[in-house]
């Protein structure tokens, strides 16, 4: 890996670690290997979001070019985001591709990931299923991605309404990702996500 | 790229920190308006990919760049840092801007370059001393020497082979001219005209000779002397069609009948001084021209020239 690149993680992870956001648990930053290729990143879900109680996890991938090109992150733990991939993890956000510029950092990337949360850009989507529903629907976009906080970034809200479906759904033989895939993109009636399973 | 702030003694401002490397500042240049500033390789290598300033996006092209206040390069000079080559056992601890110097002679640079003491004379650098093997060196020298021999030789004969075209071309033309001037009286008149005018032009540039000793004259020049005059001759220009005869005329034996003999030498002594005589540089020679010399009795000259040979006097 470039010397450069590496300089660079190696103080911007210093940086996350000293940072008050990680003293108030917002952030944090792991390091996957000492070569500073891969870090594991953790955003805590910002408060009155859906979000919120949840702790979402992001892979962080360093090129060698760092930092003249951004790092490529992904979100690992599942989230329904109109600007990230329910399916991919993968992340629509202009800093992380054409706005991208050399002095941001790591603890800059998270800070404006953990924005994307509060503050989603429903007309540049990643994900045309949940930003549709943002739009048209947005209290059941709500209620959907605090169930997927619940269930996936261990929220504390129990949604017992979305729970009793996917173990109707289950009952069927379907597994559980995929019959909650289906119902949160029907808005949870039950009828059309059966359907659609099964045609 | 910056320097590692770890290698800094002390704190180093913040302000001295490349925001792109996140080393201390190297070579630094400022944005114009937002003033930020960046290692001089660092900004170049990002504005190559966008003209915008890493901090703030303003934009900005590499032409914009300016030097940085001086305080900030002030600030920066004095900072002290360990010698790059203290992994390797240097212990010298330097202002920055006599990091350059130092790092120029320091010994225990790896790659400073030493002489090998096992006697093959290369200059190897420190690190690779240890595994360095004298024969072996000198194989892969001799190989790539041989190399470049066998390319001249075929660059050689390359040369030869156009040479001889040349001259064989050379000689078809000589041969055809002959034919023109053999054949057309007019030709041959103008043909004339151009040697003649040739001579006339070679012997103005050649320098006038003082001979002090008559009595130094070779009569009867052996072969090897004749050739190092006519190798001479043909260096400072000689026309081509007079040098045969040149030559020819520099033994007694084809010279005119006042010089042929000693006896008759001894009688034309007195004359010798009348003789227009040129310069062979560098060489106790002398060539006397026919058309230098009208003025000369026909038993003291011949066409076109000839040419003097001494063992000494001549200036
Ligand atoms: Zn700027
Ligand atoms: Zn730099
Ligand atoms: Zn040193
Ligand atoms: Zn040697």
């Amino acid at each position: 890996m470039a010397n450069i690149a590496a300089q660079r993680i190696k103080r911007e992870f210093k940086e996350v670690i000293k940072s008050e956001e990680v003293a108030k648990c917002a952030i944090r930053v792991e390091l996957l290997n000492d070569t500073f290729t891969e870090l594991k990143g953790e955003i805590a879900g910002p408060p009155d979001t859906p979000y919120e109680g949840g702790t979402f996890v992001l892979e962080i991938k360093v090129p060698e070019t760092y930092p003249f090109n951004p790092p490529k992150v992904r979100f690992v733990t599942k989230i329904w985001h109109p600007n990230i991939s329910s399916v991919t993890g993968a992340i629509c956000l202009d800093i992380l591709k054409d706005q991208w510029a050399a002095a941001m950092t790591l603890r800059t990337v998270l800070l404006s990931l953990q924005a994307l949360l509060s503050a989603a850009e429903p007309d540049d989507p990643q994900d045309a299923v949940v930003a549709k529903q943002y739009k048209e629907n947005n209290e059941m976009f709500q209620i959907t991605a605090r169930h997927w906080t619940n269930v996936y970034a261990g929220g504390p809200n129990i949604n017992k309404d979305c729970d009793d479906k996917i173990r109707r759904l289950a009952d069927m033989g379907i597994e559980e990702h995929q019959a909650r895939v289906a119902l949160s993109s029907y808005d949870w009636e039950l009828e059309r996500a059966t359907e659609q399973l099964f045609s | 790229m910056g320097f590692e702030l770890n290698r800094f003694q002390g704190d180093v401002d913040e302000e001295l920190i490349c925001p792109i490397c996140s080393g201390v500042l190297e070579d630094p240049l400022q944005a114009p308006t937002c003033e930020h500033a960046f290692c001089k390789s660092c900004i170049t290598e990002w504005i190559s990919r966008q003209p915008t300033c890493p901090v703030d996006r303003q934009n900005v092209t590499s032409a914009q760049l300016r030097q940085v206040p001086r305080i900030l390069r002030n600030l920066l000079s004095r900072l002290c840092i360990h010698c790059d080559n203290a992994p390797y056992g240097c212990t010298r601890v330097l202002k920055l801007d006599s990091l350059q110097n130092h790092l120029e002679e320091c010994e225990f640079n790896p790659k400073r370059p030493l002489p090998c003491e096992q006697g093959c004379g290369l200059i190897i650098p420190k690190d690779e001393l240890k595994d360095h093997n004298c024969v072996k060196e000198l194989r892969s020298l001799i190989h790539t020497q041989q190399q470049k021999i066998d390319d001249f030789h075929k660059d050689l004969a390359e040369q030869r082979f156009v040479i001889n075209e040349q001259k064989r071309e050379m000689q078809l033309l000589k041969e055809f001219i002959r034919a023109i001037r053999i054949s057309n009286p007019s030709m041959r008149a103008i043909a004339d005209a151009m040697e003649r005018d040739e001579v006339l032009r070679w012997s103005n540039t050649l320098q006038r000779a003082r001979v002090n000793r008559w009595g130094g004259m070779i009569s009867t020049p052996d072969e090897v002397l004749q050739r190092m005059i006519r190798r001479t001759l043909t260096e400072i220009g000689c026309p081509p069609h007079i040098l045969d005869d040149l030559m020819e005329n520099c033994h007694e034996r084809r010279w005119p009948p006042g010089l042929c003999s000693l006896e008759t030498r001894q009688n034309n002594r007195r004359q010798y001084e009348n003789y227009v005589c040129k310069r062979v540089p560098g060489k106790q020679a002398v060539v006397v021209l026919a058309c230098d010399n009208t003025h000369m009795g026909e038993d003291m000259m011949v066409e076109p020239g000839l040419v003097m040979i001494f063992a000494h006097g001549i200036e």
